[in-house]
């Protein structure tokens, strides 16, 4: 394992099951934002940038988006690092962690601006 | 066998194809490579709808244009998937963190013949049973939800 890791495996493991635990809830309120309107309209445009005007719905998409993003990519590192052990392999997977903040910054973008467009 | 022979040696590693060998382990087997699979399918799924909604900064026509994707029998199809496999992966890892926890696994006992682990048992197999119920039960809904549009 490499050395330069800020936390150890076991403690990655902690997060992996927290950010799961967790974005469990957050993805249900999100699916249930759809269900209590028809499925049909709650997705028409003029609802969707409606919902993203709440700002407690905005700051759910967001936390959705940063739970995910960790639990998704630090499983894909682990499912690599399985695959393979070697100190050059272990460093390259470590890469995942850009594509995670890359993710993180993708979507952010998109919730600030559908949150500051108009109807 | 030498040091360096020993490094060399990847005959024993057998990559996807060890994960994707249902004739060892059983049920538990099964379920670690299906955790594997539906947490990738889940993370190529994310991606793209983080893609798929970033067309709302776009405007109302980049965003039908995009949604219309979905609303076809395969965009469908694809979406039940994705409400299966998330239903499955979320309820097996509460499973698996049980079992990270101790929860479930059973007393240690003397290793006798067959030699079947006392961690690998029925409580074990019936969360494995729970999660693909629970998945076929959650896709069943899904289905209806959107080939009903309601």
């Amino acid at each position: 394992m490499s050395r330069n890791l800020i936390l150890r495996e076991s403690q990655i493991m902690k997060v992996h099951y927290i950010t799961g635990v967790a974005a469990l809830f957050v993805v249900a309120v999100h699916i249930l934002m759809r269900l209590v309107v028809p499925y049909g309209s709650s997705l028409e445009y003029d609802h969707v940038i409606f919902n993203y005007h709440n700002i407690f719905y905005a700051v759910l998409l967001e936390v959705i988006l940063v739970l995910v993003s960790i639990h998704g990519f630090n499983g894909l590192r682990v499912i690599l690092l399985e695959l393979r052990q070697s100190t050059r392999w272990e460093n390259s997977v470590t890469a995942t962690i850009i594509a995670m903040i890359g993710l993180v910054i993708y979507g952010t973008r998109t919730i600030i601006i559908a949150n500051g467009l108009g109807t | 066998m030498g040091v360096l022979e020993q490094k060399n040696n990847r005959n024993n590693r057998e990559g996807f194809l060890g994960w994707l060998d249902p004739t060892r382990y059983g049920w538990e087997r099964f379920s670690y490579w299906a955790q594997r699979l539906t947490g990738v399918f889940l993370l190529v799924y994310f991606v793209g709808h983080v893609y798929e909604t970033s067309s709302l900064t776009s405007g109302k026509d980049a965003w039908n244009a995009m949604l219309e994707l979905t609303q076809t029998v395969w965009g469908h199809l694809f979406l039940i998937m994705v409400i299966g496999t998330s239903t499955f992966h979320s309820v097996n890892g509460i499973r698996i963190i049980f079992t990270e926890l101790g929860k479930g696994l059973g007393k240690p006992g003397r290793p006798d013949y067959p030699y079947y682990p006392s961690s690998l048992n029925r409580r074990q197999r019936s969360g494995i049973w729970i999660a693909l119920i629970l998945a076929a039960i959650a896709m069943l809904y899904g289905s209806n939800v959107l080939f009903s549009g309601e």
